[in-house]
């Protein structure tokens, strides 16, 4: 599997970048649900996780958007129809600006509540905004808006790749594979 | 076109999301200096000896008094919204200067009401039980860099340790501009109870810093 992209087919670095975000999306969704239940000390290592992971995923998002710019971008096969193109499109920029929108509102979020982050306690980051309830507030509640924008393209993305698969048998989904790709 | 109306329905909700984030302003730092006011009037002296040198108090305004801590690998800060701060003190005889601070330990503020209870609370400060806090010292010493520390002692929750403190006064119009740095392990004041014990998530060492304005008093 060539590291690189071409026309026809993801590069591996392109495929990591996308399965590695898969996986630390999911584990995000489930350390918040946990937090939720919990309280004190447990309830701070928790948010520490979920405050280390974010930052993770915002820093893979920017490597991610600058790799596929300096990319071939795969293309759709050729009968693919202009409305599905249109969908693909739009359900792949709000993809890409959910990963960079879902950890900036969160990283807002520490701010506003004076609880700065870290990376998994090596550094820390900087301060986006200044303490404040009615912005954490306001960030808090994006932060769970944006996520269900997130679940819906995502479950979107998720139904064209297998409508690609199973109804038009093309090589759509193959070709981002972990370990598959198309000859 | 349900799906056409879908999509853009969450393109126009992201955006104007994100539109309202960077609306957001960033409101204006409540001046430290306005938040910070003496808690009460100052004490009789403290040290007999030190009676004759000029009085120093804290005033209304001007003063700061932080502390902070490691939270998760992050340096979180509060502060203390009320304390009082006397000090006696002769450039001639610094040695039998005096300094007297008392901290309202229920106004600590960290800008997270949770936060403010937790640790004003039981686990913690206990402010209830140990309304204030205290540092005392009734002689300074010189540093081996030549500046001022103050040797005394500090009282949290009725449990006192010797404390050394480095200052630095500096003459204004009314009096001086007391500062100074140090750092304390809050678990030998018992800061921090049952599972608060453990300093992996919050770090047992706790970074103090103070400016305080004095005026000259007549007293």
């Amino acid at each position: 599997m060539p590291f690189r992209n071409t026309t026809r087919s993801w590069g591996s670095l392109s495929k990591a970048f996308h399965w590695l975000i898969v996986l630390l999306i999911i584990n995000q969704w489930w350390i918040a649900e946990r937090a939720e239940e919990l309280k004190g000390l447990a309830k701070l290592e928790a948010l520490g996780l979920h405050k280390s992971f974010g930052m993770t995923i915002l820093v893979l998002a920017v490597l991610r958007l600058l790799w596929r710019l300096m990319n071939p971008t795969p293309e759709l096969t050729t009968e693919t129809k202009p409305w599905e193109r249109v969908l693909a499109k739009i359900s792949h920029v709000l993809l890409y600006a959910l990963i960079f929108a879902m950890p900036l509102t969160g990283w807002m979020m520490s701010s506003a509540k004076n609880y700065p982050v870290s990376w998994f306690k090596l550094f820390q980051f900087p301060d986006l905004v200044a303490p404040a309830e009615h912005t954490f507030d306001q960030m808090q509640d994006l932060h769970h808006l944006l996520f269900k924008v997130l679940v819906g393209v995502a479950l979107l993305h998720v139904a064209g790749a297998l409508k690609h698969h199973f109804i038009d048998r093309n090589d759509v989904l193959k070709r981002m594979l972990p370990f598959g790709g198309i000859k | 076109m349900t799906n056409y109306r879908i999509a853009w329905i969450t393109i126009a909700a992201l955006f104007a999301a994100s539109c309202s984030a960077a609306e957001t302003p960033a409101p204006a730092p409540v001046p430290k200096s306005a938040a910070a006011k003496p808690a009460a009037p100052p004490a009789a002296a403290s040290a007999q000896a030190a009676t004759a040198l000029p009085h120093y108090v804290q005033v209304a305004s001007g003063s700061n008094l932080t502390f902070t801590f490691v939270q998760e690998g992050a340096a979180n800060q509060g502060s203390f919204r009320q304390f009082a701060t006397e000090l006696r003190y002769d450039e001639k005889a610094p040695s039998s200067g005096s300094l007297n601070v008392k901290v309202q330990m229920a106004s600590a503020e960290t800008q997270d009401k949770d936060r403010n209870e937790l640790i004003t609370g039981s686990d913690f400060f206990d402010a209830a039980k140990f309304p204030v806090a205290q540092y005392v010292a009734s002689s300074f010493a010189k540093r081996a860099d030549g500046g001022l520390e103050a040797v005394g002692k500090l009282t949290i929750r009725n449990i006192t340790h010797d404390l050394r403190l480095p200052l630095t006064l500096k003459p204004t119009a009314k009096g001086f501009e007391l500062s100074g740095k140090t750092a304390i392990k809050r678990l030998d004041y018992g800061v921090g109870q049952g599972e608060w014990k453990a300093t992996d998530s919050v770090s047992d060492e706790v970074k103090i810093e103070f400016t305080v304005s004095l005026a000259r008093s007549g007293s």
